[in-house]
């Protein structure tokens, strides 16, 4: 009987020691946790290439003011440097004893002079890093990433985040800006094209711009020249940088950033100039539909662009009666696919002469036919006869 | 509680077998036959509906797996087929639990935790065989809504980021990859194995079968879906992203407003996995208990004892796991087709009359 | 077992005997025709109006026979009964029925003149509804069943009255309806009852135990009603239920735990209604449980469940607290809880002075001075209202609510998936009469899902609750 009652109480035992267990662990836990005040939460990474290796500028966010009821982003620019990017969190690490976590890292910017060489030397440590989002956005700045991360944005107290803004949906729609994320400029790089694209970052100082201290917005460690006199920046990322084999190879301006865009079929609120009575009329595509098509018998390839647009705005002063009319007149359409046919041969043969293969040919030849994938690979895009299709319609 | 519905076992083959594919294999599939990845998978899937197909016409007779056995060979052989049966299923649990523990570390914590925290599963995992295996019927209605609200939750999530011309060209990998991939899939396959410890504990329908087979196959369509999403979205950098399914769908443009809100659907489907992935050693924790009767204590110290080494071996296999993976998956991967295949169709030759007892 | 003599003096002195305590009063008096009467009662319990109304006036001018049936007919009382057994007169007396004895008696006759002190049906405090009746069961097991036979117009309904405690011998009505209710569940409740062997029963809750199939259980397996309305409705869909003297509140037995998130006012608003507030309900506990957990699970371990700009408001709000967030969550958790003790045993003079000092003074002065941050209280305070959406539940979920954050704070989110696990096995496991806890989820029962979290209307319930496995399966014809 004491037997059976003792083998009966048995499980209540056992939740016994199961809730002291817990309660124990509760109050004197440590698993190696980095909890959030420990944490570098890292929201973007700038890589630039040195004399002696790289140097990875990370932006940290930090509580902002030191009311505890009041929130708010503000953030904190550190610099780590060593022979290859670990080695560079490493000195972060060594600097702050904040623990980095990238699970919040939004963008990697390449400095130029890192963008020259093979950038997956650097970035394979951001794909191997099992908490770092592949879904950040990936660019390429003008100058060192170090100056653009550290710079005073003028729209927000954090540069990544001002940057940030300039990949939204609405600035893609726009056909201005061509974004990238870290796995799919991956994908190009692995993929058969071996190519892919970049936006170009650049910074412009705002004119009229007060120059402030670092109170309350962000300042830097790395130890800028101006002590805390910061100038206000605007970004912009209208040109696209080319990359064949992880190395930038080119670079496209913003009308050629747009042709691109509009052959992706990425555009629907986007104004462009069409010439209207040899005056400006600007024209806002409604509906983008582009395309790239490979045709290996007639080796071929189509890049064709059917839109619909309507007047927007035009230079010369219009009658009162006109102003109330969005169509755009047949010369301004005619224009307009003389135009966008002209962007679209120059952005072409930029690729060629780069050996992007920007339109993925590489990859759409592989996926039809691995043969003659094999047999073509090489000098695919050399070989292709170009047939340019335009055609803007009201 | 102590019998299984036909729902409940449907619901096992279609919506709970399938999660325990969702983590590693894709992975693995697209390391061995890149864009062919279906296909290995497709094989796999048919080859193990016909071993369930097998498993529950074996239902007929009436039996479970001990008493088919000690029907035709007599108790002493009955309980040493058995026990080496167990002891297959002990060794099925090895992959899975490693790879929830990689995925829990991984996924659940920011930074790389210490061991410890993957030590109250072992507590949970007790619990759990200690339970006896047909009370996992209720539970699996409970984990199947769960499972496929997880499971289409991060589709709907994922599908849009996919380009699904990525499988393209068909048969590019070769029969070479393909078979590659079909043979790294195999330790992956023990769901007719579980359906055979469950003999006895279900009646069998009418046309309960071929329904079980379809309803497989079913989720094995799920699973097939989700694969292509997986390559879609990942193409040729696939091979390098574990834990598939807590990946795919972090490209979706609601995360960056909500935040990360596809965890709701990779908690539910981690939640199913917590039971699947144990499956195989309460299943085995039953074969032992269907030979050697049922004490009250026996479950309890089996279930301590099974716990308890599989604790000790996934501290010792720590960090090893590609090694454990290349030895299950490669040298030894013709293990699981003898258990998980063969078995179910030599069971249809047994004895099927009833040994009159002495 | 000694039994009376025809000697008054000698009976009386018995009674005396056996019941020495000062309340026991005794009254004596002579007939005109000089014939010898005594009623021996306690004398808090007894209605003595209507002693001295039934019995002492009926009798002064008696000349009948001593015996009991000619004295007995002369009484007005409408309840009486006639007894020898000394034992069982004394305990009539201590339930408030004077014993009147008289010379050359062949019996005594006991009067149900009890006293019964009760309060008026009001609408009881923790089931409130807006719509639908608002009776609420009292402390009077009279008046309660009563209340219930009101709803029933049939013989089916059943009414047992069972004694439980050795000294309390308090009244069980178990109540039932024949062939609507599991014969099987009738009788093993009342082998249950039977069984128990206990000195006193103060309440109600004091059976959930016994009835209760794993005792230790933290789960609720008995259900609780103080509505006459529910407790009438759950008899009709083929459960047992229990009235216990002195307790408002009645059991009913086989327990769904659905049946918390259904209310009474369910049933009398439009279908949508009702389905939308059992899904809010369902909702509120989930946060209530799951939202400190997770809370604390993502600041220690998991930050990527923040969107990053929540993630850093929160930053800058925990910025210098003295806490780790876990203990923080837990200190918070525990000043809620003990707030919501005092407010609940304080006068109500003083609650209201309570509830402004706790919430405001000690939850802003708390925030000012950085013991706490202001997103841990705005996450407590969501967390208690949530408790508050299944008030029946309230004891079970708050201990699972600590426990979750107690896991929370030491494994994280995965800790919280595993307890999840352990709940879920442990409820699916439990059954308490034949019918699952957790029905109609598991195992799951297609029709009855028509009456769980969501509501269909009247009419497609023509059923009763297939889980209650009730003989008698049809309710709408």
């Amino acid at each position: 009987m004491k037997k059976h009652k003792f083998l009966k109480t048995i499980p209540m035992k056992l939740y016994l020691i199961l809730a002291v267990f817990i309660i124990f662990y509760f109050f004197f836990n440590d698993f190696g946790l980095v909890d959030i005040q420990k944490t570098a939460v890292i929201l973007a990474v700038g890589i630039d290439k040195t004399d002696n290796g790289y140097s990875v500028t990370t932006e940290i966010a930090v509580p902002k003011g030191s009311d505890r009821k009041m929130g708010g982003t503000s953030s904190l620019e550190i610099v780590g440097e060593g022979k290859n990017v670990s080695a560079c969190i490493s000195d972060i690490f060594s600097k702050t004893s904040w623990v980095p976590k990238f699970v919040f890292c939004d963008l990697i910017v390449i400095g130029e002079r890192a963008a020259k060489e093979d950038v997956f030397s650097y970035l394979n440590y951001f794909i191997r890093n099992k908490y770092m989002p592949e879904s950040c956005n990936l660019a390429v700045c003008e100058g060192t990433a170090q100056e653009i991360i550290s710079s005073q944005s003028a729209i927000d107290d954090t540069s990544s985040l001002a940057i940030g803004k300039l990949f939204s949906d609405a600035s893609v729609k726009s056909g201005m800006v061509m974004p990238n994320t870290l796995k799919d400029f991956t994908i190009g790089y692995f993929g058969p094209s071996k190519s892919s694209y970049l936006p170009y970052l650049r910074s412009t100082p705002q004119k009229g711009s007060h120059t402030h201290g670092g109170s309350g917005g962000s300042n830097s460690s790395s130890g800028g020249s101006g002590g805390n006199q910061v100038e206000e920046q605007a970004y912009s990322a209208e040109e696209t940088a080319l990359f064949s084999e992880g190395r930038m190879v080119g670079l496209l301006p913003h009308e050629l950033t747009f042709a691109f865009s509009l052959l992706k079929g990425n555009v629907h609120a986007g104004n462009f100039n069409a010439k209207e009575d040899d005056a400006d009329a600007t024209l806002t595509i409604l509906e983008d539909e582009g395309g790239v098509e490979l045709d290996m018998k007639k080796q071929k390839v189509t890049l064709s662009l059917d839109l619909h647009a309507r007047l927007c705005c035009k230079s010369v002063t219009s009658e009162v009666e006109e102003i109330a009319s969005e169509e755009a007149s047949d010369e301004a359409l005619e224009s307009a696919e003389k135009l966008l046919r002209a962007d679209i041969e120059k952005l072409w043969n930029t690729c060629k002469e780069a050996d992007c293969d920007l339109f993925n040919l590489r990859r759409s030849l592989y996926r039809s036919s691995h043969k003659k994938y094999e047999e073509w690979k090489d000098d695919l895009i050399d070989s292709l006869e170009v047939e340019i299709k335009t055609n803007v319609n009201r | 509680m102590k019998r299984i519905s036909s729902r409940q076992l449907y619901f096992f083959l279609a919506c709970i077998a399938p999660v325990g594919k969702l983590l590693f294999l894709p992975t693995q599939l697209a390391n061995s036959a890149r864009n062919d990845l279906l296909f290995p998978m497709l094989a796999s899937y048919l080859v193990q509906a016909g071993a369930i197909f097998c498993v529950l016409l074996l239902a007929k007779r009436k039996m479970n797996l001990y008493e088919l056995l000690e029907n035709t060979f007599g108790g002493i052989a009955a309980k040493i087929l058995i026990s080496i049966f167990a002891l297959f299923l002990f060794y099925a649990t090895l992959v899975p639990l490693l790879e929830q523990r990689l995925f829990v570390q991984n996924v659940f914590y920011d930074t790389l935790p210490s061991l410890i925290v993957f030590a109250p599963y072992y507590i949970f995992a007790a619990y759990v065989i200690s339970k006896p295996l047909s009370s996992h019927g209720r539970v699996w209605d409970i984990l199947a809504p769960l499972s496929v609200f997880g499971f289409l939750g991060i589709l709907v999530l994922s599908v849009g980021s996919a380009d699904f011309g990525a499988l393209l060209p068909i048969g590019a990998g070769g029969i070479r990859g393909f078979l590659r991939g079909t043979m790294s899939a195999t330790n992956w396959f023990f769901d007719a194995s579980i359906a055979l410890t469950l003999l006895g504990k279900f009646d069998y329908g009418k046309g309960m079968a071929w329904k079980g087979a379809l309803f497989y196959l079913a989720g094995g369509v799920g699973v097939l879906t989700f694969l292509a999403t997986f390559y879609g979205i990942f193409q040729e950098t696939a091979l390098h992203q574990l834990f598939a399914f807590s990946q795919t769908s972090q490209y979706f443009s609601g995360v960056t407003v909500l935040g990360r809100i596809d965890y709701l659907f990779i908690f539910a489907l981690a939640l199913v996995m917590a039971f699947y992935c144990i499956l195989p050693a309460q299943a085995g924790v039953d074969c032992l208990l269907q030979a050697y009767g049922k004490p009250r204590y026996l479950p309890t110290v089996f279930s301590v004892l099974v716990t308890g080494t599989l604790f000790i071996i996934s501290l010792t296999l720590d960090y090893r796991f590609s090694e454990v993976l290349e030895v299950i998956s490669g040298t030894m991967f013709w293990i699981f087709p003898i258990f998980t295949v063969m078995l179910p169709i030599l069971c249809l030759l047994l004895r099927r009359k009833r040994r009159e007892k002495a | 077992m000694k039994n009376i003599t025809g000697e008054l003096i000698k009976t009386k002195d018995a009674l005396k005997k056996l019941l020495p305590s000062e309340d026991i009063l005794t009254f004596d008096f002579i007939s005109e025709k000089g014939m010898q009467f005594c009623v021996v009662f306690a004398d808090p319990i007894t209605d003595k109006e209507l002693l001295g109304e039934q019995v002492v006036r009926a009798l002064l001018d008696y000349d009948g026979k001593p015996t009991a049936a000619e004295v007995g007919a002369k009484l007005t009382s409408p309840e009486m009964k006639t007894e020898t057994a000394l034992d069982i007169l004394a305990l009539e007396i201590l339930s408030g029925n004077p014993v009147l004895l008289f010379a050359g008696m062949d019996a005594a006759i006991i009067v149900g003149t009890k006293k019964v002190f009760t309060r008026a049906i009001a609408e009881p405090s923790t089931d409130v509804a807006v719509k639908g009746p608002r009776e609420g069961f009292i402390e009077d097991v009279k008046t309660n069943t009563s209340l219930v036979r009101r709803r029933f117009k049939t013989g089916e309904l059943k009414i047992e009255f069972l004694e439980v405690g050795r000294r309390s011998k308090t009244a069980v009505a178990l109540c039932y309806l024949e062939g609507t209710s599991t014969e099987q569940v009738v009788k093993e409740v009342r082998k249950k009852i039977n069984d128990i062997d206990i000195d006193i029963i103060p309440d109600s809750s004091y059976l959930t135990h016994f009835l209760s199939s794993r005792p230790y259980s933290l789960v609720k397996q008995v259900g609780t009603t103080e509505k006459p309305d529910i407790f009438c409705a759950k008899l009709a869909e083929g459960r047992v239920g229990l009235i216990v003297d002195g307790s408002p509140i009645a059991l009913t037995v086989p327990y769904l735990l659905v049946e918390d998130f259904q209310s009474s006012e369910d049933y009398f608003v439009p279908t949508y209604r009702a389905t939308f507030t059992r899904v809010l309900r369902l909702f509120a506990l989930l946060v209530a449980i799951y939202l400190p957990a997770f809370y604390v699970a993502a600041q220690l371990f998991k930050l990527q469940l923040f969107p990053v700009k929540l993630l850093l408001t929160i930053s800058g709000a925990i910025r210098d607290l003295p806490f780790t967030p876990s203990l923080e969550m837990l200190l918070v958790l525990l000043v809620l809880e003990i707030l919501n003790e005092a407010s609940i045993r304080m006068p109500k003079y003083v609650g209201m002075a309570l509830s402004v000092v706790g919430a405001l003074v000690l939850g802003e002065t708390a925030v000012s001075a950085g013991f706490v941050s202001t997103p841990a209280i705005i996450i407590i305070a969501f967390s208690g209202i949530g408790l508050y959406a299944v008030p029946n539940l309230i004891e079970q979920t708050s201990v699972v609510r600590l426990a979750m954050l107690l896991v929370a704070g030491s494994v994280g989110t995965y800790g919280i998936i595993l307890a999840t696990g352990f709940m879920i096995l442990y409820l699916v496991t439990t059954d308490n009469f034949g019918a699952p806890l957790v029905a109609p989820f598991s195992p799951v029962v297609g029709r009855d899902l028509r009456d769980s979290i969501v509501k269909y209307n009247l009419g497609s319930l023509q059923k009763r609750p297939k889980s209650l496995k009730s003989p008698n399966k049809r309710r709408l014809k």
